[in-house]
């Protein structure tokens, strides 16, 4: 063991890993309040307690993840985290999708491991360590070529963790698949710890190589912005809704931890920093709303053992406080001031106009690009939660189960309140969380940032990479209280008090409006449907049977849109594996001859070419 | 002690080229025998205790007690004396050569400023390990493999002896029994193997695979 572990303290508390604990006890204190309502006459005693010894053992594995200081340790704690979320994910044992979901998440999350290890033992082989600070020195004295070697294998390894496209597919299958407290969990939280393998292997010890490093993740996140904000329009189940913004949501991030790459290479201290606060502010803030979602979405399905949102509808009646820290979390996560989303995306667009003020004429355009995919994701993610908040809570409920649901116990709301208050708290309190932020990308990016203050109760960031920049999210949200109250003192005042009527909506005489007449959530995508049509290939089948030449007796109509990745990469990837491992299979024979003629060869061609390894 | 280890290569080449499982057998107890000459004068030439009771545990085991469960094994199970060879004897030990001559290239390139006796008995042992992998691998019945791993295990002591002057007393002694064990439990596998197939053929157990 001494050969992996050079000294006994083999953890590490240095800003970045403290950082990191945070976000997982933000995330894990209210998940863990949840589950005691959330789990109670859903299962059998022993399976809540098995459920319990899971979560703690996720959680603290998660903890010794973003924590030990030594590669080895730290692959042993990934796999650790890897296993025990699997064992999660397949918690309900009894629906055959949940082994489906597991068995495409445990295949995709070691071909991920794979490439870390290879990385990993790369730099072993230079430095002869595993200890972080040994393999730093060793990266060095590194060879390019090796370098970006290391960096792709990297890159592939933690993006399948962190569910970047394309290698996002077990997301949306897995994490709605595991108890709604363990969604939040793992989209909270553990997607995160890839980030951090990002920021501690790549930036710190690897150190930015060169250019197109940055530009790389900056793509492919902005393509992740996209592709996940796209498939959660489509998404009707609403727990897969809320992964695929997962999906989105760790686009973002990379936005700012790629951008602040770019900076580095640029000799952009300032901006380096700036961007790098705004990928992680990000990163707490989606554990923080995301977390919340998932815990709503868990309300909803315990109370009406639904997940699809078209069976439900007229949740905000029976379910008052599940629908009001939803709204919370939706409005966050479509960053609508003054919420905590609002200002971290603000922060990454602001990081963006530092680049397009300070670049070549490349840079700028770039970055130009980059600013407009992020408005346009966040544009499309309020869409989709107006669609999501809509047609789950408002209306008349479309089905019994819809009808009948009660709101949840008190450790439920107890928790959603929780970080609902988070979620607003991280929003208004934007000046000191970037303050102590800037420690901790400073320390990331090895920039000392003693200097450096970024204050924002004064409307400027200072130092001012470029121009000024203003803004205050405490002043935004009482400007917005103003705003609205005096409109409404307006509208009293101009319009004299109003009197309530409650009747019916008008029907054009049909006098027989039920919920089969509302709005649905494929209505509402429609137009994203279209706009979007050369990436969904969306195609339809109808179904119509006739009465009579003039009447239709039924009529179905079911809209499908094509699985672009799973068609055109996994599919044909799988079926080539199948086609050289049945190949494979003739040298199976069965014969134990055979088999020792195999070592005997082996060990022969051990003995003979031993010079050459 | 040359003429020692020159006895325990010369049996294994003997076991190559035996046609009969009671040759293979007897085979094994001669080259048994002559690794505990061995064993007995290195014991006399350091004066150990130890290796003395090594040597006197190999006799008793190796050159007694399990030759004479193989051959109780196949005396009960009645089945007709020839060994099975996928590989003819001439070409057996044609190949037998060719592995002596392998691990003489392999031990000049491991250990170039070796003693002239060392470098010998690490040839030997490692020739007798090949060629135990190698009666393993060309012969058919299910007794042949348990020869062939014993032929090997023999190699593997002798390396053992030869180049660091045994191993550790308690894994010598624990290897002993291992081994022990080991054959006791294969013989009953060959027996059940036997009952249920009425063969012991290895080669025809292929429908086993999943």
């Amino acid at each position: 063991m001494g050969y992996f572990i050079n000294n006994t303290a083999f953890l590490s508390f240095d800003p970045l890993s403290v950082f990191f604990l945070a976000v997982i006890g933000l995330v894990s204190f209210p998940s863990a309040i949840y589950s005691i309502g959330y789990l109670k006459d859903h299962y059998s005693p022993q399976k809540i307690a098995l459920g319990w010894a899971l979560f703690i053992a996720f959680v603290l594995s998660m903890a010794l993840v973003v924590t030990v200081k030594n590669a080895f340790l730290f692959l042993i704690a990934w796999e650790l985290m890897s296993l025990v979320s699997y064992f999660l994910v397949v918690f309900d044992t009894e629906h055959e999708k949940s082994i489906k979901a597991g068995a495409i998440y445990i295949v995709m999350t070691h071909i991920g491991t794979a490439f870390i290890i290879a990385a990993i033992l790369i730099m072993f082989k230079y430095a002869h360590s595993f200890d972080f600070p040994a393999l730093k020195e060793a990266c060095l004295a590194m060879p390019p070529g090796i370098k970006n070697l290391i960096f792709i294998l990297f890159l592939i390894g933690f993006g399948t963790k962190a569910g970047i496209v394309p290698l996002h597919i077990w997301l949306p299958y897995a994490h709605p698949q595991a108890p709604s407290h363990i969604s939040s969990l793992m989209s909270g939280v553990m997607i995160k710890t890839a980030i951090y393998g990002i920021i501690r292997f790549v930036i710190m010890i690897l150190g930015v190589g060169s250019l197109w490093w940055g530009s790389a993740i900056l793509v492919i996140a902005s393509i992740s912005c996209l592709v996940g904000v796209i498939y959660a329009l489509m998404e009707h189940d609403i727990k897969r809704l809320l992964a695929y913004h997962s999906v989105e949501n760790i686009g973002i991030i990379l936005l700012g931890v790629g951008a602040s790459m770019v900076f580095m290479k640029l000799n952009m201290p300032i901006p380096a920093v700036f961007a790098m606060i705004a990928g992680l502010y990000h990163l707490i803030n989606h554990a923080l709303f995301k977390g919340l979602l998932f815990l709503g979405a868990g309300s909803v399905y315990k109370a009406t053992g639904k997940r699809n949102m078209e069976k439900m509808g007229g949740l905000i009646k029976a379910m008052p406080w599940t629908a009001a820290t939803f709204l919370v979390g939706a409005m966050a996560i479509s960053a609508l001031p003054p919420l905590n989303g609002f200002v971290s995306e603000w922060l990454t667009l602001q990081a963006f106009f530092m680049g397009l003020a300070g670049g070549t004429i490349g840079v700028k355009i770039f970055m130009g690009a980059l600013a407009g995919v992020l408005a346009l994701t966040g544009g499309l993610a309020a869409a989709c939660f107006v669609k999501a908040f809509g047609i789950t809570f408002l209306a008349m409920p479309r089905s019994k189960n819809a009808a009948e649901a009660k709101e949840s116990p008190f450790s439920m709301k107890f928790a959603m309140v929780f970080l609902a208050a988070l979620t607003i708290i991280f929003g208004l309190a934007a000046a000191p969380i970037i303050k102590i932020l800037t420690g901790v990308s400073g320390s990331a990016l090895a920039i000392d940032t003693a200097n450096i203050n970024f204050t924002l109760n004064n409307f400027i960031i200072t130092p001012q990479g470029a121009g000024n920049i203003y803004l205050s999210p405490l002043i935004a949200g009482m400007a917005l209280i103003f705003i609205g109250a005096a409109t409404a003192a307006t509208l009293y005042f101009a319009l004299g008090k109003s009197k309530v009527v409650i009747n019916k909506t008008w029907d054009c005489g049909y006098y027989k409006l039920n919920s089969r007449n509302e709005y649905t959530a494929t209505a509402f995508s429609k137009p994203f449907r279209i706009a979007f049509d050369f990436f969904l290939l969306p195609y339809r089948k109808t179904e119509k049977i006739w009465d009579s030449f003039y009447h239709t007796k039924s009529f179905t109509y079911e809209v499908y849109t094509t699985p672009v990745f799973k068609q055109y990469i996994y599919e044909p990837a799988l079926r080539a594996i199948l086609k050289i491992a049945n190949k494979m299979k003739k040298i199976q024979s069965g014969s134990m001859h055979l088999y020792i003629f195999y070592i005997f060869i082996t060990i022969l061609t051990l003995i003979i070419f031993m010079d050459r390894f | 002690m040359q003429l020692l280890l020159t006895g325990v290569l010369f049996m294994a080449f003997v076991m190559v080229i035996s046609k009969r499982v009671s040759a293979l057998i007897h085979g094994f107890r001669a080259q048994s025998f002559f690794l505990f000459l061995t064993a007995l004068y290195i014991a006399m030439l350091n004066n150990n205790a130890e290796i003395y009771i090594v040597a006197g545990l190999l006799f008793a085991i190796k050159v007694v007690a399990i030759p004479y469960i193989l051959s109780r094994i196949v005396r009960r199970i009645k089945v007709e004396e020839g060994a099975g060879l996928f590989i003819n004897p001439t070409l057996s030990v044609f190949i037998a050569v060719l592995l002596t001559y392998l691990s003489y290239l392999f031990t000049g390139r491991v250990m170039p400023d070796a003693g002239r006796s060392q470098s010998a008995a690490v040839i030997i042992s490692l020739s007798v390990t090949l060629i135990g992998l190698f009666l393993m691998m060309s012969r058919m019945k299910a007794v042949s493999q348990i020869i062939g791993l014993l032929v090997m295990e023999n190699g593997l002591f002798l390396i053992a002896m030869a180049s660091a002057g045994g191993m550790p007393f308690f894994v010598e002694i624990a290897v002993f029994f291992d081994i022990f064990v080991c054959v006791v439990i294969l013989g009953m596998f060959v027996y059940r193997i036997n009952k249920l197939f009425t063969h012991i053929n290895v080669s025809k157990l292929q429908e086993l695979k999943g």
